[in-house]
């Protein structure tokens, strides 16, 4: 009851002058000026500028002065900070303070799909386009979460409701803990997205490329549904994404892929995000900086692995060592290459230390002031409040911090925490400083009684002699002391003394280890001496010279600092497989210009050119894969017709199987979305351009590829719960009748519109677009072609009529295992193949699958391709070419062409890739051996001309990167010594993406 | 020409009798075969160019050189001249007859429920009509050891020839050892969001030591005990002692590898075989010391780690013998796949080893470590006469292609249902 009654008490007094006089009072008025002068202070009014000595004037919360010559009027409670420093305090735009919890929907293995939202009310068509929620009508002050941030020096946020893709309006507030009405700085300050679905249980969409579909689909609704002035029906969601377009946009992204994602997202509906990264932004900072977005950049670095066994130590990556040492520089790099930001205590755990890891910044490269400006008027002016907050400017909200020094310097701590004038205490502005040696006496009886660890963490001991002390439980505090001890080994017991200070010590009672009560005084000797500081310095600054890794491209294990470039190569006097009429040409010359095949021939020469000698050697065109799944980070999306999502928005430059497939020669691959559905989304056609970025991967001026599928996966066959239309062939065959009659009705309302004259355009609501429409008349028009997966004959031949039906051709049937039964009818319809090899009877349809079946296409005169779907089998695709020489005698340079000229062919790229050809792209691999052999090995793998793999510089690779391994686990081990927070266990590891892989659910591996 | 071949062998050899079907087995060897001629690759190491091969009643009767003159009489001569002979492949550690369409649950049959069963025997569930069997002696590969999967202790597993009317009639070395996976120190963890795989400390790893160290435990107590309580699950164990079962162990790690031997010897486990992959690297010494056999997975396969080499899978083979360990190679993953077992060996040639080194790992180091060597894994004679003849080097894809292939003797049928098809439409369409 007590306690109640004094927090009441606490309330009453924090009411300033502006408290609302709309509330019910309990009381007597009690309205207060909260008028304060600070004086004699190093104010830091802003980054660029400090007063050394002044004085800063607050008045019912706001400043109302700060300057050197600032003369106090009366009614001001002066406070004198002599030795202090005052700053604004910080400000994060990345929280979720107040708001209610969010429950991430989870769906069981195998449970039944949830195709509708189940929102209550007239909202989006999608659960997880949460535009509608206003951050300021669920926001709750949170005490121990203010308490929390406050100590990390904030004074105001920006927070919102962090569900969904869309997720509504964002409140600006202080940390105070008033009332709601009093902290909201500003209602909808701003509007956020991310690339997280939250709570919403709807199926689709499970992937990046989904989440990114749905959001491209949601901008185009909203300005199609905001284009009538009476709504076609209501949509309280797309109401609200309409009205907040004008507000500061925030997207929640994550790693630096998912940023540049996020940016191109923007880019396409002129929006420029403001985006929330991770502390990786480093690794590729040339593209962030290119991205022109706002950052927001958190300081949560990763803990050092324990790598003390040699053994668990393999179990580290090389990124994640990596990153441990250069996530610190995240910032500094940044700043250097002139990206704005925001810093953010956002993703800090329990125990972590937020201005702590703002200091390791600092020692990290960043600046001092540009850590400032990033926790004060950046993000200040990001939310257009510059007068508000962020700086101690006359008419700013009094929202300062009060510290014993530079707020960046290791030791310094913040004493008050002044939030809209009232202030908030976190430790006392005046704090004795104890140090020194005292000449204890109890009840006769002397000790030597020693105080050090200054005002901060003040502790004592006994000294007996040189190498011998007593230690002593004490507990110091402005006024009183609390010692206990153990006077000496053998006694039963402690003495406990009670005291206070004195001017010269203190004094007081106790009582000893029998109960006796007794008199106690210390009193000061001399000052302690300080030890081992100059050591520890001297080892600091060590640690400090230290060199750093470099961040390679691909960040990770066989990345590399110098990205290869194009040179003239001459390779000499091989065995050169053209793939054109001139067959294989033994000793034979090929040389490479301007990442172009130049001339191929015997006895060439070319000044300048750096020659490679081919003898014994095979040179072949690159392989090309035409059927993969590596390079992506996600590969199904489950909606049945998927066409809207795209493999290109979420290409991963840095996947390992980049490299491996390099080394098995293989320089370009279509990464085809999974099985999971009749219609899957649109491809990404690549080089293997390892350690470029994920745009620069993808092949300029590629054609537009899809990917179709049929059969168990598509009909959900091994979930026996699934109740997503279709589960029969039949029904398949119905998804892609209704897919294309759609298109068409589609086309012909777009046609009828943008016939009438720009009179009538005015009058006329323009049709909705539809980004799977759209794609489907894409196909029927031939500008965007389909692989399909294809097993058992009958639905091969289905699809073939579809496609008659609707005047097209399928392009390639991709697995199509039993297209030796189908052969002539593909030919006669022009469809080309990719198949396995030799893969059989792993499921029920493909028991009729045989290793004949490339053959036997071929030989129908079916463009025949052999494909991998799997990155194994993508690293050696020319020995799966070879089994056709085993399984059916074909030709060896026909064999080779499965793996080169053919896919090219199927993916119409023959024009500059798939032979040996002068004007194609250099895409070339040099063989140690017969390259249909399983003797042969990629000597050499070149992409536009540029060597992306060489024997001899892998094996340096691996010695550079042993040696860096090494220097990481030493460094890694001396932080364990140090005392640093450690993580166990290994690193995470991403894992192979098969057909039908979808993320969230459990699959089989299955194809 | 190969096509008409298959048709030939088709129409002599049986009366094709539909799809479902594999082809028929044939009678035992009944009278002397001499292959002669063709340069013989014995699988122990030594290649003999111009060789004569004779075989009787199912055993090598001569392995020579042809400059050794021979009396030919009573034999059926074969010239394999330009040819080479092989041992019958033989892979280890696989589902073979147990499991069909895996993604059918009534076509599997390898994975008991339970985590000690070492009385559960594949021998029995051993299907002869397995559609894969066909195409594995196609390829060269004329044993294989088919092996019950799952749990701590997943079964006893037996040798079978390629070929037989009946489990019984196709075994060759019924319950050859006991398959036990040690447990894993680290628990991997699967993130279905992200598809990433995280591993952290087993909690229960101790605890899962502890309850094998019971089971073994109480199955000496039982061995020992005058009179009992019959218990099938604790007989079974018995011949792991005695040595007329072995053991492979499933062992991941290197600390792993290390715990497990040094546990199954203390237990006084008389013959172990080990199967793991890379970490062997790491304890390789620790390994030749004692003696342990080691089976891998294909060398075609990725590595595990990001920072492995890239070709580690396809060193490894090499680096290991280098190592002075006994290296065999065996297939994991999707069964059809297990018939390229030839190609893993000629991957190992490709980075580093010897190619009848290589050979070893699919032969006689295979029957080492299956502990069959007295009977097969090499052509000696006295062995049995389970071999094949190949148009040309059988660990490449080009030269793989098989003529003769004899199980004990038995001259095989090669085609099957694969080439039947090949044939069909190859005529359907009037291919040549």
């Amino acid at each position: 009851m007590k306690k109640i009654q004094l927090l009441l008490l606490f309330c009453c007094l924090s009411i300033l002058a502006v408290a609302q006089e709309t509330f019910p009072r309990n009381d007597v008025q009690d309205t207060r000026m909260g008028a304060y002068a600070f004086t004699n202070a190093t104010i830091v009014v802003d980054e660029n500028t400090t007063i050394e000595k002044g004085t800063l004037l607050i008045k019912e919360g706001k400043i109302q002065a700060v300057g050197n010559n600032v003369s106090i009027p009366k009614g001001y409670t002066s406070i004198d900070l002599t030795g202090k420093h005052i700053y604004p305090s910080l400000i994060d735009l990345q929280t979720h303070y107040g708001m209610p919890e969010v429950k991430r929907a989870t769906r069981n293995r195998g449970a039944s799909e949830q195709i509708q939202s189940k929102t209550a009310g007239a909202y989006n068509a999608n659960e997880a386009i949460k535009a509608h929620i206003k951050g300021s009508e669920v926001f709750k002050i949170d005490k121990k979460a203010a308490g929390t941030m406050r100590k990390s020096g904030f004074g105001t946020v920006l927070t919102y409701h962090p569900d969904g893709f869309a997720r509504g309006t964002g409140a600006v507030v202080t940390l105070a803990e008033s009332n709601e009405n009093k902290v909201l700085l500003k209602n909808a300050a701003s509007a956020h997205y991310s690339f997280s679905k939250g709570s919403s249980g709807q199926t689709f969409p499970v992937s990046r490329m989904g989440h990114i579909a749905l959001l491209r689909q949601t901008y185009l609704d909203a300005k199609w549904f905001g284009s009538q002035s009476t709504r076609p029906f209501a949509d309280q969601s797309l109401e609200a994404f309409i009205s907040s377009q004008n507000l500061p946009q925030f997207f929640e992204a994550g790693d630096w892929m998912n940023v540049l994602r996020a940016d191109k997202l923007g880019d396409e509906f002129g929006v420029q995000y403001i985006i929330s990264g991770e502390t990786d932004a480093y690794q590729r900072i040339q593209e962030i900086k290119n991205s022109r977005a706002t950052m927001i950049i958190p300081v949560n670095f990763p803990k050092a692995n324990d790598v003390e066994d040699p053994f668990d130590a393999e179990k580290v990556s090389y990124k994640d060592m990596l990153h441990w040492e250069l996530a610190p520089t995240n910032a500094g790099v940044l700043a250097k290459n002139g990206v704005r930001f925001a810093l953010t205590s956002d993703g800090l755990g329990k125990g972590d230390n937020f201005m702590a890891n703002v200091r390791k910044a600092i020692k990290n490269g960043l600046a001092e002031k540009d850590a400032l400006k990033a926790l004060t008027t950046t993000p200040a002016s990001i939310l257009g409040m510059s007068n508000q907050i962020g700086s101690l400017k006359k008419g700013s909200h009094a929202n300062f911090l009060i510290t014993n020094g530079n707020l960046f310097k290791d030791k310094t701590v913040i004493h008050e925490n002044w939030i809209q004038g009232h202030p908030y205490r976190l430790s006392p502005l005046t704090k004795k400083d104890f140090n020194g040696e005292y000449a204890l006496k109890i009840n006769g009886q002397s000790y030597r009684l020693e105080v050090s660890g200054g005002a901060k963490s003040p502790k004592a001991k006994i000294i007996v002699d040189d190498t011998t002390n007593i230690s002593v439980k004490a507990k110091f505090s402005e006024e009183l002391i609390t010692l206990s001890f153990q006077p000496e080994k053998k006694a039963k017991g402690k003495i406990r003394l009670s005291g206070w200070t004195e001017s010269d010590g203190w004094k007081g009672q106790g009582q000893l280890v029998d109960g006796s009560w007794v008199n106690w005084t210390a009193n000061s000797k001399k000052a302690a001496t300080k030890k081992e500081d100059g050591k520890k310095d001297k080892k600091k600054k060590e640690e400090a010279d230290a060199p750093m890794g470099q961040v390679t491209f691909p960040f990770k294990a066989f990345g590399t600092t110098t990205l290869p470039s194009q040179k003239t190569y001459l390779i000499k006097n091989a065995t050169v497989w053209t793939n054109e009429a001139d067959g294989v040409i033994e000793n034979a010359d090929v040389l490479i210009r301007n990442g172009k095949i130049a001339q191929v021939g015997k006895n060439l020469s070319a000044s300048g050119a750096t020659e490679i000698d081919g003898t014994g050697k095979h040179v072949t065109a690159g392989i090309i894969d035409e059927h993969t799944h590596i390079g992506a980070s996600a590969i199904n999306d489950v909606a049945t017709n998927s066409s809207m999502v795209r493999i290109g928005d979420v290409v991963d430059s840095e996947d390992d199987d980049i490299y491996r497939a390099l080394a098995g020669g293989v320089t370009a691959a279509q990464i085809l979305h999974g099985s999971a559905n009749p219609v899957g989304g649109q491809s990404a056609l690549i080089k293997m351009r390892w350690g470029a970025s994920p745009e620069e991967m993808k092949i300029k001026n590629a054609p537009g590829f899809i990917k179709f599928a049929l059969g168990e996966n598509v009909k959900r066959s091994r979930s026996s719960n699934s109740i997503r239309f279709p589960q029969t062939r039949m029904g398949v065959e119905q998804v892609f009748v209704d897919g294309f009659t759609n298109a068409l009705e589609y086309e012909k309302k777009w046609k009828t519109y943008l016939k009438l004259s720009e009179k009538d355009k005015a009058k006329t609501i323009a049709p909705r677009r539809d980004l799977v429409h759209e794609t489907m008349l894409e196909i029927i028009k031939k500008e965007r072609f389909i692989s399909c997966h294809s097993y058992v004959q009958s639905e091969i031949n289905m699809l073939m009529h579809v496609a008659d039906q609707f005047n097209f051709n399928i392009n390639t049937f991709t697995h199509i295992l039993e297209g030796y039964k189908v052969a002539d009818k593909m030919k006669a319809h022009g469809a080309g193949a990719s198949t396995f090899s030799d893969w059989w009877n792993y499921k029920w349809e493909v028991r009729y699958a045989i290793p004949y079946n490339a053959t036997i296409m071929h030989n129908e005169g079916v463009v025949t391709a052999i494909n991998s779907d799997d990155r194994n089998i993508g690293r050696r695709l020319n020995q799966e070419a070879a089994k056709s020489i085993k399984y059916g005698g074909m030709g060896e340079e026909d064999a080779l062409k499965m793996v080169t000229l053919n896919p090219a062919k199927l993916l119409h790229l023959d024009d500059r890739m798939g032979s040996i050809k002068v004007g194609k792209d250099a895409d070339v691999v040099l063989w140690t051996d017969n390259p249909l052999s399983v003797y042969a090995r990629a000597d050499k793998t070149f992409i536009d001309g540029k060597i992306y793999f060489d024997i001899a510089e892998d094996k340096a690779r691996r010695a550079t990167l042993q040696k860096e391994r090494a220097r990481l686990i030493q460094k890694m081990n001396a932080a364990k010594k140090s005392g640093a927070p450690m993580k166990k266990g290994g690193s995470k590891m991403k894992m192979e993406f098969h057909c039908n892989s979808i993320l969230g659910e459990e699959t089989e591996h299955e194809h | 020409m190969k096509k008409s071949f298959y048709l030939i062998c088709f129409c002599l050899s049986f009366v094709y009798q539909g799809f479902a079907q594999v082809p028929i087995p044939v009678a035992a060897q009944s009278s002397p075969i001499l292959l002669k001629g063709g340069t013989a690759h014995l699988g122990n190491g030594q290649v003999i160019q111009n060789s004569l091969i004779a075989f009787d009643k199912g055993k090598l009767t001569a392995v020579q050189a042809a400059s050794t003159s021979m009396d030919e009489a009573g034999f059926q001569v074969i010239d394999i001249t330009g040819k080479h002979v092989y041992p019958g492949f033989i892979l280890p550690n696989s589902k073979m007859g147990l499991k069909e369409v895996s993604s059918v649950k009534a076509m599997t049959d390898s994975r008991e429920r339970g985590t000690i069963n070492p009385n559960i025997r594949s021998v029995i569930s051993y299907n002869t009509d397995s559609e894969f069997i066909p195409t594995m002696r196609f390829n060269g590969i004329l044993l294989a050891e088919s092996t019950p999967e799952g749990g701590t202790i997943s079964g006893t597993s037996s040798v079978m020839e390629m070929e037989g009317w009946n489990w019984e009639d196709a075994a060759h070395t019924v319950d050859v050892g006991i398959h036990l996976n040690w447990p894993n120190r680290i628990s991997r963890t699967f993130d279905f969001a992200t598809f990433t795989r995280k591993e952290a400390p087993n909690k229960n790893y101790q605890k899962n030591i502890d309850g094998l160290k019971d089971h073994f435990a109480a199955t000496k107590a039982y061995m020992a005990a005058p009179s009992k309580i019959a218990n099938v699950k604790l007989a079974s164990m018995e011949g792991l002692f005695d040595g007329s079962k072995r053991l492979f162990l499933h062992a991941d790690s290197p600390k792993e590898i290390v715990e497990s031997v040094r546990f199954m010897q203390q237990q006084g486990v008389k013959h172990i075989t080990l199967l793991t992959d890379e970490s062997a690297l790491y304890v390789a010494d620790f390994l030749k010391e004692n003696n342990i056999p080691v089976i891998l997975p294909q060398t075609q396969r990725v590595p595990d780690r990001s920072h492995q080499a890239v070709d580690l899978p396809y060193e490894l083979p090499h680096l290991l013998t280098e190592a002075g360990l006994t290296v065999s190679l065996s297939h994991q993953g999707m069964e059809s796949q297990a018939r390229n077992l030839a190609f893993y060996a000629g991957t190992a040639v490709a980075y580093g080893m010897d190619k009848e080194e290589a050979l070893k790992t699919i032969t006689s180091n295979t029957a080492k470590a299956l502990g069959i060597d007295k009977r097969v894994g090499t052509l000696e004679v006295g062995k049995d006469a389970t071999l094949f003849v190949s148009a040309g080097d059988a660990l490449d894809y080009k030269g793989n292609i098989l003529s003769h292939a004899f199980i004990s003797g038995k001259l095989v049928v090669l085609p099957n249902k694969q080439q039947e098809l090949f044939e069909r439409f190859s005529t359907k369409y009037g291919h040549e």
